[in-house]
């Protein structure tokens, strides 16, 4: 059950395959050599670890204007304490949980501030088109991409834990329990149980919409 | 392999690449749903990829140590009071203010200094902290920002930050 278990092939040039762009395991050699100057590993890292870092932003549903910030301000920062981070093979957890502070930091002053104009982000889905949706485009590929238009749609009608975790565990490529932990703030334990309790959920949906 | 590897489970299942592998194939659909609907903005990524300039390694890092957003106690009845921040590196202080004007801050113990606002990778503007260490900017940060010092002969970097 491995390389077989993809469910389909139409994904195969997706930006982000999973587990391919960077070995989390060569993420502290990565580390290293960027702090010795090596812009290209810098570059590796970026590819590699920023969809963690855009999950967690996006998992708090920050307005896209806040979200970009946060997202600047965590690789900012990395890059000003690159070498000073003392466990060079955790930096996803790192970068997850500066993310994850910003993100709170942000909330925080909105709630104190003004009312959020959080943006409705199914409109978006909807009306919006990537780059990567050209890829779609044929006509075989459309019943597929209406398939994951729908799960997505049901995705994000999941209760607010459901879709904060999931939003975090289906970055590219798969973070490690302890990056979800950091990024979330919950026990690396919990994460198991939770996360097959919001996959049942999230079939039940689809199952209720008679989508799958 | 080493202890992080792609190992999701906790504890560790034990059979070679067990991890991602054992995923449901729903959850991999989603993994693909979010890598076509909610993908990275490209000029994000770009702007990670370029601050790869923002790694200096002469310079000093003045760490956050209170930030009224956290550490303060809301003022009952004030809305509109500023943020407080105070950065430290060894003995030196940087304490800033936030408000609608810009920043204002203070180098502690005073002195003069060279400040550079940083927005991100690119240079910054440039101003001066007076014989108290007193400094002001003209206008509040559009994003996240990092006060570059020049101070003494050495050079001391905020910790970036959102104001």
């Amino acid at each position: 059950m491995r390389a077989g278990t993809l469910p389909s092939a139409a994904y195969h040039d997706m930006p982000y395959p999973r587990g391919e762009v960077v070995d989390r395991a060569d993420v502290g050699a990565l580390v290293r050599s960027a702090v010795d100057g090596d812009a290209a590993a810098w570059k590796a890292l970026v590819e590699g670890l920023s969809p963690l870092v855009w999950s967690v932003v996006r998992a708090h549903r920050l307005s896209d204007a806040d979200g970009h910030e946060v997202y600047q301000t965590v690789w900012f920062r990395f890059a000003q304490h690159l070498g000073r981070i003392r466990e060079p093979d955790k930096v996803g957890s790192w970068l997850a949980s500066t993310a994850r502070n910003e993100c709170l930091k942000t909330l925080r002053s909105l709630s104190r501030l003004t009312v959020t104009d959080d943006p409705q982000l199914l409109d978006r889905v909807s009306e919006e088109g990537t780059p990567e949706q050209s890829l779609l485009d044929s006509e075989e590929a459309a019943a597929q991409s209406e398939r994951i238009r729908r799960l997505w749609q049901e995705f994000e009608k999941l209760g607010d834990r459901c879709r904060q975790l999931l939003r975090v565990l289906i970055a590219s490529p798969p973070p490690s329990y302890q990056e979800v932990s950091a990024a979330l703030g919950i026990a690396v334990g919990s994460i198991g149980p939770l996360r097959q309790r919001c996959l049942r959920r999230l079939r039940a949906r689809l199952d209720a919409r008679g989508a799958t | 392999m080493n202890d992080r590897g792609n190992c999701r489970e906790n504890p560790c299942p034990d059979e070679p690449g067990g991890g991602p592998w054992d995923e449901d194939p729903l959850e991999q659909e989603l993994r693909q749903a979010a890598a076509v609907l909610d993908p990275v903005p490209d000029h994000l990524l770009q702007l990670a990829v370029d601050a790869y300039a923002l790694h200096d390694l002469d310079a000093r890092v003045a760490e956050l140590t209170f930030d009224s957003l956290v550490d303060a106690l809301p003022v009952r009845g004030a809305t509109d009071t500023p943020r407080m921040l105070t950065f430290q590196a060894g003995e030196l202080t940087v304490d800033v203010e936030v408000t609608g004007e810009g920043l204002t801050g203070q180098v502690l113990p005073p002195q003069p200094a060279r400040i550079e606002v940083l927005g991100g990778p690119q240079p910054g503007t440039s101003l001066t902290a007076d014989e108290l260490g007193r400094f002001l900017t003209g206008t509040p940060p559009a994003g996240p920002f990092a006060l570059r010092l020049h101070t003494g002969g050495e050079v001391v970097v905020t910790e970036w930050l959102r104001a």
